[in-house]
Protein backbone atom coordinates (compact mmCIF):
# COMPACT_ATOMS: atom_id res chain seq x y z
CA UNK A 1 0.00 0.00 0.00
CA UNK A 2 2.85 2.58 1.17
CA UNK A 3 4.58 1.84 -2.54
CA UNK A 4 1.44 2.61 -4.77
CA UNK A 5 1.61 6.26 -2.68
CA UNK A 6 5.04 6.65 -3.31
CA UNK A 7 4.90 5.55 -6.75
CA UNK A 8 1.22 7.81 -7.42
CA UNK A 9 3.22 10.72 -5.48
CA UNK A 10 6.30 10.36 -8.15
CA UNK A 11 4.27 10.10 -10.98
CA UNK A 12 2.23 13.18 -9.53
CA UNK A 13 5.70 14.82 -9.33
CA UNK A 14 6.75 14.24 -12.84
CA UNK A 15 3.23 15.28 -14.29
CA UNK A 16 3.82 18.60 -12.49
CA UNK A 17 7.42 18.56 -13.94
CA UNK A 18 6.07 17.90 -17.52
CA UNK A 19 3.21 20.57 -17.30
CA UNK A 20 5.84 23.35 -16.24
CA UNK A 21 8.38 22.50 -18.99
CA UNK A 22 5.82 21.69 -21.63
CA UNK A 23 2.82 24.04 -20.82
CA UNK A 24 3.38 26.77 -18.42
CA UNK A 25 6.94 28.00 -19.56
CA UNK A 26 6.63 26.92 -23.17
CA UNK A 27 6.59 29.99 -24.23
CA UNK A 28 9.30 31.60 -22.31
CA UNK A 29 11.75 28.00 -23.39
CA UNK A 30 10.55 28.76 -27.15
CA UNK A 31 11.67 32.39 -26.95
CA UNK A 32 15.46 31.35 -28.17
CA UNK A 33 16.67 28.74 -29.66
CA UNK A 34 18.95 27.94 -26.49
CA UNK A 35 16.47 27.60 -24.37
CA UNK A 36 14.50 25.57 -26.64
CA UNK A 37 16.99 23.38 -27.61
CA UNK A 38 19.71 22.96 -24.63
CA UNK A 39 16.99 23.23 -21.64
CA UNK A 40 13.22 22.27 -22.98
CA UNK A 41 14.45 19.19 -24.96
CA UNK A 42 17.36 18.02 -22.70
CA UNK A 43 14.83 18.36 -20.01
CA UNK A 44 11.66 15.88 -21.43
CA UNK A 45 14.42 13.68 -22.19
CA UNK A 46 16.07 14.14 -17.99
CA UNK A 47 12.21 13.53 -16.74
CA UNK A 48 11.39 10.61 -19.19
CA UNK A 49 14.38 9.34 -17.83
CA UNK A 50 14.16 9.72 -14.08
CA UNK A 51 10.65 8.21 -14.60
CA UNK A 52 12.61 4.98 -15.93
CA UNK A 53 15.19 5.21 -13.34
CA UNK A 54 12.55 5.30 -10.81
CA UNK A 55 10.57 1.77 -12.05
CA UNK A 56 13.52 -0.80 -11.81
CA UNK A 57 11.58 -3.03 -13.59
CA UNK A 58 11.61 -1.52 -16.36
CA UNK A 59 14.32 -3.46 -18.83
CA UNK A 60 14.61 -4.32 -22.04
CA UNK A 61 16.43 -7.46 -22.24
CA UNK A 62 16.74 -9.11 -26.04
CA UNK A 63 20.68 -7.63 -27.53
CA UNK A 64 18.55 -7.08 -31.03
CA UNK A 65 16.17 -5.77 -29.23
CA UNK A 66 17.88 -3.23 -27.63
CA UNK A 67 20.36 -2.51 -30.25
CA UNK A 68 16.72 -1.65 -32.87
CA UNK A 69 15.32 0.73 -29.99
CA UNK A 70 18.67 2.63 -29.53
CA UNK A 71 18.50 2.89 -33.12
CA UNK A 72 14.94 4.11 -33.04
CA UNK A 73 15.96 6.92 -30.07
CA UNK A 74 18.59 7.86 -31.80
CA UNK A 75 16.59 8.76 -35.23
CA UNK A 76 13.97 10.16 -33.22
CA UNK A 77 16.20 12.81 -31.17
CA UNK A 78 17.69 13.43 -34.64
CA UNK A 79 14.70 14.24 -36.37
CA UNK A 80 13.61 16.73 -33.26
CA UNK A 81 17.02 18.77 -33.85
CA UNK A 82 16.81 19.15 -37.28
CA UNK A 83 16.16 23.00 -38.35
CA UNK A 84 12.89 22.22 -39.98
CA UNK A 85 11.63 20.03 -37.03
CA UNK A 86 12.56 23.20 -34.26
CA UNK A 87 11.07 25.75 -36.51
CA UNK A 88 7.82 23.05 -36.84
CA UNK A 89 7.59 22.33 -32.88
CA UNK A 90 8.39 26.24 -32.64
CA UNK A 91 5.62 27.50 -34.48
CA UNK A 92 3.07 24.85 -34.33
CA UNK A 93 1.93 23.64 -30.87
CA UNK A 94 0.63 20.36 -32.02
CA UNK A 95 4.31 19.16 -33.61
CA UNK A 96 6.25 21.13 -29.88
CA UNK A 97 3.64 18.73 -27.70
CA UNK A 98 4.52 15.74 -30.03
CA UNK A 99 8.40 16.88 -29.87
CA UNK A 100 8.04 16.79 -25.88
CA UNK A 101 6.25 13.19 -25.86
CA UNK A 102 8.75 12.33 -28.16
CA UNK A 103 11.68 13.08 -25.66
CA UNK A 104 10.27 11.76 -22.72
CA UNK A 105 9.78 8.69 -23.98
CA UNK A 106 13.07 8.85 -25.47
CA UNK A 107 14.53 9.37 -21.88
CA UNK A 108 11.65 6.64 -20.63
CA UNK A 109 12.76 3.88 -22.47
CA UNK A 110 16.50 5.23 -23.17
CA UNK A 111 17.10 3.75 -19.52
CA UNK A 112 15.24 0.88 -19.93
CA UNK A 113 17.69 -0.13 -22.33
CA UNK A 114 20.62 1.07 -20.98
CA UNK A 115 20.31 -0.29 -17.80
CA UNK A 116 20.13 -4.15 -19.06
CA UNK A 117 22.29 -3.86 -21.96
CA UNK A 118 25.48 -4.74 -22.33
CA UNK A 119 28.43 -2.07 -21.27
CA UNK A 120 29.99 -1.77 -24.84
CA UNK A 121 26.56 -1.04 -26.31
CA UNK A 122 26.30 1.59 -23.56
CA UNK A 123 29.40 3.32 -23.94
CA UNK A 124 28.60 3.16 -28.09
CA UNK A 125 25.79 4.97 -27.68
CA UNK A 126 26.05 7.60 -25.29
CA UNK A 127 29.77 8.40 -27.85
CA UNK A 128 27.74 8.79 -30.35
CA UNK A 129 24.58 10.92 -28.71
CA UNK A 130 27.35 13.03 -27.44
CA UNK A 131 28.98 13.23 -30.75
CA UNK A 132 26.11 14.14 -32.30
CA UNK A 133 25.23 16.97 -30.05
CA UNK A 134 29.09 18.54 -30.59
CA UNK A 135 28.72 18.23 -34.32
CA UNK A 136 25.43 20.10 -34.43
CA UNK A 137 26.70 22.44 -31.84
CA UNK A 138 29.62 23.33 -33.66
CA UNK A 139 27.20 23.13 -36.89
CA UNK A 140 25.01 25.93 -35.29
CA UNK A 141 27.94 28.00 -33.82
CA UNK A 142 30.22 28.10 -37.14
CA UNK A 143 27.12 29.05 -39.65
CA UNK A 144 26.54 32.40 -40.71
CA UNK A 145 22.92 31.67 -42.46
CA UNK A 146 20.39 31.39 -40.83
CA UNK A 147 18.77 27.66 -40.68
CA UNK A 148 15.79 28.12 -38.50
CA UNK A 149 13.11 31.01 -39.14
CA UNK A 150 11.49 31.12 -35.60
CA UNK A 151 14.97 32.44 -34.52
CA UNK A 152 17.41 34.92 -35.10
CA UNK A 153 21.35 34.12 -36.58
CA UNK A 154 22.32 35.20 -32.65
CA UNK A 155 20.08 32.90 -31.02
CA UNK A 156 21.48 30.46 -33.28
CA UNK A 157 24.86 30.82 -32.56
CA UNK A 158 23.98 30.58 -29.09
CA UNK A 159 22.26 27.54 -29.00
CA UNK A 160 25.12 26.18 -30.84
CA UNK A 161 27.61 27.23 -28.34
CA UNK A 162 25.58 25.89 -25.30
CA UNK A 163 25.06 22.48 -27.36
CA UNK A 164 28.72 22.12 -27.36
CA UNK A 165 28.82 22.24 -23.49
CA UNK A 166 26.01 19.41 -23.44
CA UNK A 167 28.30 17.49 -25.31
CA UNK A 168 30.97 17.52 -23.01
CA UNK A 169 28.63 16.87 -20.05
CA UNK A 170 27.15 13.44 -22.23
CA UNK A 171 31.20 12.87 -22.79
CA UNK A 172 31.88 13.00 -18.70
CA UNK A 173 29.01 10.49 -18.87
CA UNK A 174 30.22 8.41 -20.97
CA UNK A 175 33.79 8.10 -19.57
CA UNK A 176 31.90 7.60 -16.29
CA UNK A 177 30.41 4.68 -17.62
CA UNK A 178 33.45 3.38 -19.49
CA UNK A 179 35.75 3.30 -16.45
CA UNK A 180 32.84 1.75 -14.35
CA UNK A 181 32.19 -0.86 -16.66
CA UNK A 182 36.40 -1.53 -17.29
CA UNK A 183 36.89 -1.89 -13.64
CA UNK A 184 34.25 -4.80 -13.94
CA UNK A 185 35.18 -6.42 -16.73
CA UNK A 186 38.93 -6.29 -15.34
CA UNK B 1 20.93 -14.23 -38.16
CA UNK B 2 17.72 -14.14 -36.38
CA UNK B 3 19.59 -11.12 -33.91
CA UNK B 4 21.01 -8.80 -36.67
CA UNK B 5 18.01 -8.80 -38.81
CA UNK B 6 15.54 -6.84 -36.24
CA UNK B 7 18.32 -3.88 -36.05
CA UNK B 8 18.91 -3.78 -40.03
CA UNK B 9 15.17 -3.63 -40.18
CA UNK B 10 14.95 -1.01 -38.02
CA UNK B 11 17.41 1.20 -39.12
CA UNK B 12 16.32 1.12 -42.50
CA UNK B 13 13.10 1.91 -41.41
CA UNK B 14 14.19 5.05 -39.41
CA UNK B 15 16.45 5.98 -42.35
CA UNK B 16 13.27 6.12 -44.70
CA UNK B 17 11.39 7.92 -42.52
CA UNK B 18 13.96 10.84 -42.28
CA UNK B 19 14.46 10.71 -45.96
CA UNK B 20 10.80 10.63 -46.68
CA UNK B 21 10.73 14.03 -43.67
CA UNK B 22 13.22 15.87 -45.63
CA UNK B 23 12.34 15.12 -49.31
CA UNK B 24 15.10 12.67 -49.53
CA UNK B 25 17.66 14.47 -47.49
CA UNK B 26 17.57 17.35 -49.44
CA UNK B 27 15.63 19.67 -47.05
CA UNK B 28 16.56 20.17 -43.81
CA UNK B 29 15.40 23.49 -43.16
CA UNK B 30 11.88 24.75 -43.45
CA UNK B 31 13.29 27.05 -46.09
CA UNK B 32 14.41 24.39 -48.42
CA UNK B 33 11.32 22.44 -47.37
CA UNK B 34 8.61 24.87 -48.46
CA UNK B 35 10.36 25.18 -51.72
CA UNK B 36 10.72 21.59 -52.05
CA UNK B 37 7.09 21.30 -51.41
CA UNK B 38 6.36 23.82 -54.02
CA UNK B 39 7.31 21.25 -56.58
CA UNK B 40 9.91 20.46 -58.72
CA UNK B 41 11.14 23.05 -61.62
CA UNK B 42 10.49 24.09 -64.60
CA UNK B 43 6.93 24.74 -62.68
CA UNK B 44 4.14 27.10 -63.15
CA UNK B 45 4.87 30.40 -61.67
CA UNK B 46 1.22 31.10 -60.17
CA UNK B 47 -0.57 34.05 -61.09
CA UNK B 48 -0.97 36.86 -58.45
CA UNK B 49 -1.46 40.69 -59.60
CA UNK B 50 1.17 43.55 -58.54
CA UNK B 51 1.51 47.09 -58.11
CA UNK B 52 4.76 48.64 -59.68
CA UNK B 53 6.58 51.96 -58.16
CA UNK B 54 4.79 53.65 -61.27
CA UNK B 55 1.75 52.49 -59.69
CA UNK B 56 1.24 50.41 -63.22
CA UNK B 57 -0.94 46.92 -62.60
CA UNK B 58 0.10 44.26 -63.95
CA UNK B 59 0.76 40.04 -64.22
CA UNK B 60 4.07 38.46 -64.10
CA UNK B 61 2.41 36.16 -67.37
CA UNK B 62 2.15 39.28 -69.22
CA UNK B 63 5.64 40.81 -69.41
CA UNK B 64 6.44 37.74 -72.08
CA UNK B 65 10.06 37.73 -71.23
CA UNK B 66 12.63 36.39 -68.30
CA UNK B 67 12.20 37.86 -64.63
CA UNK B 68 14.18 37.45 -62.08
CA UNK B 69 11.91 37.78 -58.96
CA UNK B 70 13.05 37.92 -55.30
CA UNK B 71 11.45 38.38 -52.14
CA UNK B 72 11.84 41.37 -49.18
CA UNK B 73 9.99 43.72 -46.62
CA UNK B 74 11.48 47.30 -45.90
CA UNK B 75 11.86 47.02 -42.68
CA UNK B 76 14.48 44.20 -42.72
CA UNK B 77 17.03 45.40 -41.11
CA UNK B 78 19.92 42.96 -42.41
CA UNK B 79 19.46 40.83 -45.08
CA UNK B 80 16.64 41.67 -47.49
CA UNK B 81 19.29 44.75 -47.97
CA UNK B 82 22.31 42.53 -48.91
CA UNK B 83 20.34 40.47 -51.08
CA UNK B 84 19.25 43.86 -53.20
CA UNK B 85 22.61 44.83 -53.37
CA UNK B 86 24.15 41.73 -55.01
CA UNK B 87 20.82 42.04 -57.41
CA UNK B 88 22.21 45.41 -58.26
CA UNK B 89 25.94 44.15 -58.85
CA UNK B 90 24.02 41.48 -60.97
CA UNK B 91 22.22 44.24 -62.85
CA UNK B 92 25.23 46.29 -63.55
CA UNK B 93 27.59 43.50 -64.70
CA UNK B 94 24.44 42.37 -67.65
CA UNK B 95 24.70 44.21 -70.59
CA UNK B 96 22.32 46.77 -71.57
CA UNK B 97 21.19 45.11 -74.25
CA UNK B 98 19.60 42.17 -72.21
CA UNK B 99 17.84 44.33 -69.78
CA UNK B 100 15.05 45.19 -70.14
CA UNK B 101 14.40 44.09 -73.38
CA UNK B 102 14.80 40.22 -72.99
CA UNK B 103 15.39 39.87 -68.56
CA UNK B 104 13.71 42.08 -66.21
CA UNK B 105 14.05 41.87 -62.20
CA UNK B 106 11.19 42.24 -59.66
CA UNK B 107 11.61 43.03 -56.44
CA UNK B 108 8.53 42.35 -54.14
CA UNK B 109 7.56 43.03 -50.92
CA UNK B 110 5.53 41.00 -48.77
CA UNK B 111 5.38 43.10 -45.92
CA UNK B 112 1.58 43.89 -46.90
CA UNK B 113 0.91 46.12 -43.56
CA UNK B 114 3.98 48.17 -43.46
CA UNK B 115 5.34 48.69 -47.09
CA UNK B 116 3.35 51.22 -49.67
CA UNK B 117 3.78 52.38 -52.91
CA UNK B 118 5.59 55.58 -51.62
CA UNK B 119 7.73 53.61 -49.31
CA UNK B 120 8.57 51.33 -52.60
CA UNK B 121 9.22 54.60 -54.81
CA UNK B 122 11.82 56.24 -52.23
CA UNK B 123 13.28 52.67 -51.64
CA UNK B 124 14.15 51.98 -55.15
CA UNK B 125 15.47 55.65 -55.62
CA UNK B 126 18.38 54.77 -53.31
CA UNK B 127 19.14 51.99 -55.43
CA UNK B 128 18.68 54.56 -58.94
CA UNK B 129 22.03 57.06 -58.74
CA UNK B 130 22.71 55.14 -61.92
CA UNK B 131 19.69 54.35 -64.74
CA UNK B 132 17.98 51.02 -63.18
CA UNK B 133 15.16 50.78 -66.14
CA UNK B 134 14.17 47.04 -66.04
CA UNK B 135 14.18 46.56 -62.27
CA UNK B 136 10.80 47.29 -61.00
CA UNK B 137 9.63 47.10 -57.17
CA UNK B 138 6.03 45.96 -56.51
CA UNK B 139 3.78 44.90 -54.26
CA UNK B 140 0.57 42.88 -54.07
CA UNK B 141 -2.44 44.66 -55.76
CA UNK B 142 -5.81 44.58 -54.03
CA UNK B 143 -5.20 40.95 -52.29
CA UNK B 144 -6.02 39.50 -49.13
CA UNK B 145 -3.39 38.34 -46.62
CA UNK B 146 -4.64 35.22 -47.27
CA UNK B 147 -4.86 35.10 -50.87
CA UNK B 148 -0.61 36.47 -50.80
CA UNK B 149 0.11 33.85 -48.61
CA UNK B 150 -1.91 31.17 -50.84
CA UNK B 151 0.35 32.89 -53.19
CA UNK B 152 3.69 32.58 -51.40
CA UNK B 153 3.54 28.73 -50.52
CA UNK B 154 2.58 28.04 -54.06
CA UNK B 155 5.65 30.22 -54.81
CA UNK B 156 7.68 28.03 -52.53
CA UNK B 157 8.60 31.21 -50.44
CA UNK B 158 7.97 30.61 -46.47
CA UNK B 159 7.62 33.53 -44.70
CA UNK B 160 7.12 33.77 -40.41
CA UNK B 161 6.98 36.37 -38.83
CA UNK B 162 8.39 36.44 -35.04
CA UNK B 163 5.70 37.34 -32.84
CA UNK B 164 8.37 38.97 -30.20
CA UNK B 165 10.04 41.38 -32.24
CA UNK B 166 8.21 41.52 -35.67
CA UNK B 167 10.85 40.61 -37.31
CA UNK B 168 10.06 38.90 -40.71
CA UNK B 169 12.15 35.74 -41.15
CA UNK B 170 11.80 34.50 -44.77
CA UNK B 171 13.18 32.04 -47.89
CA UNK B 172 15.55 34.51 -50.13
CA UNK B 173 15.65 32.81 -52.93
CA UNK B 174 15.93 34.60 -56.44
CA UNK B 175 13.29 33.07 -59.23
CA UNK B 176 13.87 33.22 -62.17
CA UNK B 177 10.74 33.15 -64.41
CA UNK B 178 10.80 32.41 -68.26
CA UNK B 179 8.60 34.09 -70.90
CA UNK B 180 6.19 31.58 -71.31
CA UNK B 181 5.66 31.98 -66.96
CA UNK B 182 7.44 29.16 -65.60
CA UNK B 183 9.98 29.35 -62.63
CA UNK B 184 12.59 27.71 -64.74
CA UNK B 185 15.74 28.13 -62.05
CA UNK B 186 15.70 28.96 -58.26
CA UNK B 187 18.93 30.67 -56.96
CA UNK B 188 19.90 30.71 -53.53
CA UNK B 189 22.10 34.11 -53.10
CA UNK B 190 23.39 32.54 -49.68
CA UNK B 191 25.13 29.77 -51.40
CA UNK B 192 25.88 31.46 -54.92
CA UNK B 193 28.04 34.34 -55.74
CA UNK B 194 27.03 36.28 -58.34
CA UNK B 195 29.15 35.16 -61.13
CA UNK B 196 27.52 31.56 -60.41
CA UNK B 197 23.70 33.39 -60.87
CA UNK B 198 24.75 35.12 -63.91
CA UNK B 199 26.51 32.32 -65.88
CA UNK B 200 23.48 30.68 -65.17
CA UNK B 201 20.73 32.71 -66.24
CA UNK B 202 22.79 32.74 -68.84
CA UNK B 203 22.52 29.67 -69.85
CA UNK B 204 19.07 29.37 -69.49
CA UNK B 205 18.27 32.57 -71.44
CA UNK B 206 21.24 31.56 -74.12
CA UNK B 207 18.36 29.43 -75.69
CA UNK B 208 16.30 32.28 -76.93
CA UNK B 209 19.41 33.77 -78.87
CA UNK B 210 20.93 35.82 -76.92
CA UNK B 211 25.03 34.68 -76.80
CA UNK B 212 26.26 36.78 -73.97
CA UNK B 213 25.16 38.70 -70.65
CA UNK B 214 27.82 41.18 -70.59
Amino acid sequence: MYKQYRNLIFLLIIALLVWLVSFYWNSWLSETMMRHQVIQLPAMILLGAATGLYFRKLRINTLATQISVLIILMTSIIFWMLPLSVDLAVIYPKYNRAMHLHMFVTGLVMVGVLRATIFEVRVAFLGMLAAMTLAVGITLYSFNILLCSSFNIWQQQEAGYYLMFLSGGIFLLTYIIFFRGAGRVQ
Amino acid sequence: MKKILLPIVVLFACVTVIGLATYGFSSFTIFSYTLKSAGEVPRAFPDFEWIDQDSTVFHTKDKHKYLLVNFVYLNCPDVCHKVNNRLEHIYHAIDSAVIPEKLELITISFDTQRDGLDKIRKYRKLFSRDNIDGWSFAIPYQASAQQFHTFLQKTGVWVYQMPETGLINHSVYLFLISPDNKIVRVFDPAREDDSQIINQMEQCISSTGISSFS
